[in-house]
């Protein structure tokens, strides 16, 4: 067998839950396992199988016990690889700290996790490579991002190596030096946090600490590091301590005296130019870390460094230079410094040779600009800085050439600083400003008119929203806003669903404003007032979408919306079109207005138009309807009318709709609904497994007669003369999820369809339940396997169902999974056969296992078990299964028989430390399935003993 | 300060986007998880996140004029960081992406501060990184001159896995991507005190040389209007070229201005310059320059890396654009009556590798007679029948001044290409061709004798000057120009 691993790897990665849905992780792990094992192998593709155990280790290394094993595993795969393998050595101990990571053996400090932390400090300390050897190299570097890794993900792994690894740096003269500046800062950065953390820490510890001698205080403090991970103290570890002002990092005192950390620092600030800018970056954000912790050290010295990077065109080295102001504010940085750091950036968000993304980050910088003593504490919103003149905003206006990402966010910025402008004085300086804006916003307009693309088109709606959101109370400019969407919506009539969005988007988040009616308004006088011989079909459409809007508005006279209607309904060629959806949009506005408070004065001509379109349009569907509307109208109150109309015209929310009168009203939408299936988007009910007796004999063979002879040809005789193939059935209870929703209570008629997701069963027919009350006990219904392979799988299942109050479902329903050991089932021979008769069965059946027959197979499990929890397993797991007496001492046999026709024969025998599990079967696919379930079982059995 | 996850996408024409590489780092994923607690948000599958991805980029869908989770005016998607909006699971964010046809890169920075509520991107130092590492990836797989090699491409992500082993194993980003270099010569371990910085890939050996180009590129918007100020801006880059023995040399260029020169603005230098002069900060674009300001000379020691490098860039205020141009143009009853002047500054050294004026027409018929004389240069029509090429050669008559006169007649047949922003008779002159040799605007240059190189052969040095054009915009003073840039205000 070669599975076409390249393939499946990819599979694997494309979409994890899917390919583990056909097997399971432990099975895959075991697999992956093995071949990385197998010599026959090519590197090649070793280095491809590790992908999976590099990036999903969680996924795969699920409980510590996995990791602890895949970990030895996989070193011991190091140990056997050749060194000229370097990439796939590298690969390896890449995937060994994701493993031992995700698994957690790490924060606890496991075997496996200190053996292979020996390993990488072995490997990061042979400077063997003299002769320029570059595979070494590359293993060293790897290393030292592993252990760097490890101690990121479980701080304080290394602050006893600290003197070590300083060492190895200074050491180091290639450009491997920068994986162990990486290395020495994050530990010591992680050693002196631990250190602010210890009540009654100081000068001596952090000297201690530096120099290596921490024998002293190691036992306290590693009983304390336990105490912290067990609490999750980590995260705090983990997380960034470069805070503003406002926030408080914890520090250690030590007074003035701690020239050691002091050299250290030196030193690695005069070497961070050797770095990459992007390892430059990580390094200062560490030393802004360690100052800031370190009272004793004055910001000041990093100040040589800060001319370089704050002439630097490097996005992330500026950056940094932001987070040390943002930590030290007027301590390292003057009122000059913040000038111009300021002036740096408004500079930066425009210019010519910069990126796009880097200025918008840039200019995002300046609405979080970190000012040595801000007014507000807001820490998330956007503010502007109090040195940002309009007169330094104006190298930031927004132009037409502008990208829209970039046109919102100098939108933005100006909208921001004329809103301060504005409530500072009322000169002459704001109206330019905002006469700016407004030109701008007029100029896109303009071009959207002209037929611009979509991204245009979307741009300048947000935009418009942008400065409506700020600027609504101009009236001068909202009016004259109102009037131009008016022409431009005339023009493109297409464009209503981005009107009608700006209109509710204004009216939900503008509390107060009334622009958006205003809007409504002229709209509907530009509609009413245009010439309809003009209009084509979509034009039409969408203006009565925009009426039907305008018609929930209480505020707005629909008058003239109602001359429009009846001119649209009495227009011959369109009356005669007879066409659904125009008739449907007609009703649409008519049944909004059956609700608008001054139906009264609009009952006449609201009444004409109904009878017209009831007696003379081309569509029996909208005649109906229109009749129903009329009849309503006319006999019914305005009261009542809107009592009955009310439920349907709270729109939205995906919410239903009871199936009354008022559904079948709302042009269609209502009798369309309840006429349709639903689709519910979580699941409402589940399968849980209801653990059967198991049945001794379902299904299998007829039981023939005991004829006797050999009872190997006894048995093989009734397979012979079998007629339906044997079928496990496996029970489940039908529960709601919780919390069950209240419209799902009571559920009726439910039909569950199942689909299987691989070719190792017969599928399976649809089961139907009566009903499901959350009050009543939850039904059990019996699912009848047939399998073609007696593997694993997962089912996808479905429902339909009906709920209470009449409307029809569909809803998913989360996957059953069929495990390795439901597939067993007892021998399948006669009861009246004997115990005796039963072995010789099974002695016969391992003699022509272990012999040549082809797909056969043996094999061995071994593990670490007393007598009573072997004696436990049996009585949990084989019970139905055991051919040999219980409290036989010296072995037990254990036949499971796996429909249709395989088998597997158990001999279990305690040796003097181990359990043995000799196995022998006629399907050798199956090893990796017991393997895996004796090692579960086992595994588990394990801990309650020892 | 590590990446959770990164991808590229594979995107042509807005159609069938796809994922070509996708790389998850579990362990930085494990920290994410610890960090951010009740709040954490997975990270999800592939085509799930292609989809959300597509939609918060505005992407998807393109055949639908109107798509409420796309097209909402509520939202303004904060590039470069997105969010992506998780069907009821939450909201992955800051997503950086980065578009560059046909690829779409992105990648998920882990946040190491509290998520809850929403820190800015400023605070977050891995957001800057990852733009560092998705714009070095970006030219590592498209390079930077923009023309796509699509076998190139194929064989340089063929290449990532072993190369993300080097700059990012797990998650940390060590480096940006470069194209990998057959092991160059390193150190003998015995150099010494002196380190190999980490951004230098080997070391030079051979004949020493210096290589020192400054390229100014003008650009300017030309409104030929009372109301309506004249604009142009001048911006400058200084790439070196540095073949010089040892492990870490010392170079230092220096910049010079002629005596009247104004002052160089917004100096950005490269990582490598090892110190700078607090003066040479000083000036900046943006304040209101006064006379006193520092005018070099500017001087930029560093110890340079193997390959070409941009050392600085600056911008300078010039007095005069180095054409100043006039349009106009005229409806008639069937044809556009044009006429063009353009006029080279004194200034100017008179002699252009090339120049050619470009006059676009949009949302018109395709040209029928082209009945317009040049006094200068030689005029084509494109095959389109949409666009005059001006093409004016290499140098302007003596009067230093070139005119055109005519009229179109838009007979074709069918209709030419068409623009929202160029309706009616707003129309411009797109010149964008121009390039000078051996001259710039601001004056700046670079001695031959200024460069000092501290080794011990002495090595030949070039130096040498250009001057370009982008984005030269002259627009028809009869027609209403668009506000294209605010500057005017001051």
């Amino acid at each position: 067998m070669a599975p076409n691993w390249t393939e499946r790897i990819s599979a694997f990665c494309r979409s994890p839950s899917g390919f583990l849905s056909g097997t399971n992780p432990e099975a895959f792990l075991s697999e992956l396992l093995r071949e990385l094992r197998d010599d026959r192998a090519s590197y090649g593709v070793k280095v491809l199988l590790l992908s999976p155990l590099c990036e999903y280790a969680g996924l795969l290394c699920a409980t510590g016990c996995a990791g602890e094993e895949t970990a030895l595993d996989l070193m011991s795969v190091f140990a056997q690889c050749p060194t000229r393998w370097a990439q796939f050595r590298c690969h390896l101990l890449v995937a060994l700290t994701g493993v031992l990571v995700c698994s957690s053996c790490a924060s606890g400090r496991s075997r496996a996790s200190l053996d292979f932390l020996d390993l990488l400090l072995q490997i990061a300390q042979d400077a063997g490579d003299l002769h320029g050897d570059g595979a070494q190299r590359c293993l060293r570097a790897t290393a030292c991002d592993c252990l760097r890794e490890m101690e990121a993900s479980c701080p304080g792994l290394l602050s006893q190596r600290l003197e070590l690894l300083a060492g190895l740096r200074q050491q180091e003269s290639c450009r491997l030096h920068q994986a162990y500046v990486g290395l020495q800062v994050l530990v010591l950065r992680n050693a002196v946090y631990q250190l602010t953390q210890e009540a009654g820490a100081g000068a001596a510890h952090l000297k201690a600490l530096l120099g290596g001698n921490t024998s002293a205080w190691e036992a306290e403090q590693e009983a304390e590091q336990e105490a912290s991970q067990a609490d999750g103290g980590d995260s705090a570890v983990q997380s960034s301590l470069v805070l503003g002002p406002m926030g408080r990092v914890p520090s250690l005192h030590t007074g003035p005296d701690c020239k050691e950390l002091r050299s250290v620092l030196s030193s690695l600030l005069e070497e961070s130019y050797l770095l990459t800018p992007l390892c430059q970056a990580a390094l200062f954000h560490r030393l802004i870390e360690l100052v800031a912790m370190v009272p004793g050290i004055p910001p000041s010295i990093l100040r040589a460094q800060l001319l370089r990077l704050l002439g630097t065109n490097e996005v992330c080295l500026l950056h940094v230079t932001l987070l040390m102001k943002c930590a030290f504010t007027d301590s390292l940085f003057s009122a000059e410094d913040e000038a111009f750091l300021l002036k740096r950036l408004v500079v930066l968000s425009q210019h010519p040779l910069l990126s796009a993304p880097d200025k918008l980050f840039y200019m995002d910088c300046i609405l979080h600009f970190p000012e040595n003593r801000p007014i507000g504490c807001g820490d998330s919103d956007e503010a502007l800085p109090v040195l940002l003149t309009p007169q330094l905003a104006s190298a930031l206006l927004p132009t037409v050439f502008n990208d829209s990402a970039t046109l919102l966010a100098r939108l933005n910025l100006q909208a921001l600083v004329y809103l301060e402008e504005e409530g500072e004085e009322e000169g002459e300086e704001e109206g330019r400003g905002l006469a700016y804006i407004y030109e701008h916003l007029t100029a896109l307009l303009h071009i959207v008119e002209g037929g611009g693309s979509r991204d245009i088109v979307v741009t300048f709606f947000r935009a418009a929203y942008l400065f409506l959101s700020y600027f609504h109370r101009v009236e001068q400019y909202s009016a004259l806003l109102s009037q131009q969407l008016c022409r431009l919506y005339l023009l493109h009539t297409q464009l209503a669903p981005n009107i009608l969005n700006l209109v509710q988007q204004t009216l939900h988040s503008l509390a107060g404003c009334s622009w958006a009616v205003g809007l409504l308004r002229g709209l509907q006088g530009a509609i009413t007032e245009a010439p309809l011989d003009q209009l084509t079909l979509p034009d039409l459409s969408c203006h009565l979408r925009v009426l039907a809007r305008v018609a929930e508005e209480a505020k707005i006279s629909q008058r003239s919306s109602l001359g429009f209607l009846s001119a649209v309904v009495t227009r011959s060629s369109l009356r005669a079109s007879g066409d659904w959806r125009l008739g449907n949009g007609v009703l649409g506005v008519c049944r909004r207005l059956l609700l608008h408070p001054s139906l009264d004065s609009l009952l006449i001509p609201l009444a004409d138009i109904l009878l017209h379109l009831a007696c003379n349009y081309g569509d029996t569907d909208i005649q109906d309807h229109a009749r129903l509307y009329y009849a309503l109208l006319t006999t019914v109150s305005w009261e009542k009318l809107s009592a009955v109309l009310a439920q349907s015209a709270a729109e939205g929310g995906g919410q239903v709709k009871r199936p009354t009168l008022s559904g079948v009203m709302a042009e269609s939408e209502g009798l369309v609904h309840t006429l349709s299936v639903h689709r519910a988007e979580t699941a409402v009910f589940q399968l849980s497994e209801a653990r059967p007796q198991p049945q001794p004999q379902t299904g299998g063979p007829p039981l023939a007669q005991d004829e006797g002879g050999g009872a190997l040809e006894a048995y093989r005789a009734q397979f012979r003369e079998a007629g339906s193939a044997p079928q496990i059935t496996l029970q489940y209870r039908l529960t709601h999820t919780e919390p069950p929703h209240p419209r799902f209570e009571q559920l009726f008629s439910i039909r569950l369809h199942f689909s299987l997701t691989d070719q190792n069963y017969e599928q399976l027919q649809d089961v139907s339940v009566p009903c499901l009350f959350t009050q009543r006990p939850a039904p059990v219904l019996r699912l009848t396997l047939t399998p073609r392979q007696p593997y694993p799988t997962t089912i996808h299942v479905s429902a339909v169902f009906t709920s209470s109050d009449g409307l029809t479902w569909h809803a998913p329903v989360p996957d059953i999974h069929v495990s390795f050991q439901h597939t067993f089932l007892p021998l399948p021979v006669p009861p009246a056969w004997s115990r005796a008769r039963r072995e010789e069965l099974f002695q016969e059946l391992w003699e022509e296992m272990c012999g040549e027959a082809s797909g056969c197979a043996v094999s061995l499990f071994c593990c670490q078990l007393g007598g009573a929890a072997l004696k436990a397993l049996l009585q949990e797991h084989f019970l139905p299964f055991l051919l040999s007496h219980p409290s036989q001492e010296d072995g037990f046999w254990v036949l499971l028989f796996l429909p249709p026709r395989s088998h597997l024969l158990l001999k279990i025998s305690c040796e003097e430390d181990a359990v043995q599990f000799n196995m022998a079967t006629d399907n050798w696919q199956l090893l990796p399935h017991i393997n895996a379930y004796l090692l579960r079982i086992t595994c588990a059995q394990d801990l309650p003993v020892t | 300060m590590s990446l959770r996850a990164l991808w590229i996408i594979y995107n042509e024409k807005g159609e069938n986007a796809s994922i070509r590489f996708s790389r998850r780092f579990s362990t930085v994923e494990h920290r994410a998880k610890s960090l951010a607690g009740s709040s954490y948000v997975a990270v999800p599958e592939d085509s799930s996140f292609l989809q959300l991805l597509l939609t918060e980029l505005g992407l998807s869908g393109s055949h639908k004029s109107y798509v409420a989770a796309r097209d909402d005016c509520l939202y303004r998607p904060r590039s470069p960081a997105v969010e992506l909006r998780l069907d009821g699971k939450g909201t992955l964010w800051p997503v950086l992406a980065l578009s560059q046809a046909p690829l779409i890169l992105a990648c998920l920075p882990l946040v190491d501060i509290p998520s809850e509520p929403r820190p800015p991107l400023a605070n977050l130092l891995s957001v800057s990184q990852g733009l560092t590492f998705l714009a070095g990836l970006q030219t590592f797989l498209l390079g930077s001159a923009g023309n796509l090699d699509s076998e190139g491409l194929v064989s340089r992500m063929a290449t990532l896995p072993s190369l993300l082993l080097q700059v990012c194993p797990l998650g940390t980003l060590l480096d940006t991507p470069q194209a990998v270099t057959p092991t160059a010569p390193t150190v003998p371990t015995s150099a010494g005190a002196q380190k190999q910085p980490a951004w230098k890939t080997g070391l030079h050996r051979g004949r020493a040389m210096v290589n020192v180009a400054v390229v100014e590129t003008v650009r300017s918007m030309q409104y030929g209007s009372p109301t309506r100020q004249d604009l142009w801006d001048v911006y400058g880059t200084v790439t070196c070229k540095c073949e010089v023995e040892g492990v870490l040399p010392n170079v230092t260029v220096t910049l010079s201005l002629p005596h009247n020169g104004s002052p160089l603005q917004d100096i950005l230098v490269h990582p490598c310059v090892t110190s700078l002069d607090s003066s040479i900060l000083t000036a900046s674009s943006v304040d209101n320059a006064d006379g006193s300001a520092f005018s070099g000379p500017y001087k930029f020691p560093f110890s340079p890396p193997l390959e070409p490098f941009r050392l600085c860039s600056y911008t300078s205020q010039v007095p005069v654009p180095p054409i100043l141009g006039s349009y106009q143009l005229k409806e008639e009853e069937n044809n556009l009556r044009l006429s063009v002047s353009l006029k080279l500054h004194e200034s100017v050294k008179n002699s252009f590798e090339y120049c050619a004026a470009h006059l676009p027409f949009f949302n018109r018929n395709q040209m029928g007679v082209v009945d317009v004389k040049v006094s200068s240069g030689q005029l084509d029509v494109s095959k389109e029948k949409n666009l005059l090429v001006w093409v004016l050669g290499q140098k302007f008559p003596k009067s230093h001044e070139v005119t055109m006169d005519g009229k179109i007649t838009f007979s074709g047949s069918s209709q030419g290409p068409s623009d929202p922003l160029c309706t009616g008779l707003t129309a411009y002159i797109k010149q964008l061709y121009l390039k000078v040799p051996d001259t710039t605007l601001s004056g700046c240059f670079v001695d031959q004798h200024s460069v000092q190189v501290y080794s011990s052969a002495k090595p030949r040095i070039i130096t040498s000057r250009e001057l370009l054009s982008k984005e030269y915009y002259i627009w028809n003073s009869t027609g209403p120009a668009p506000v294209s840039s605010g500057q005017m205000m001051i």
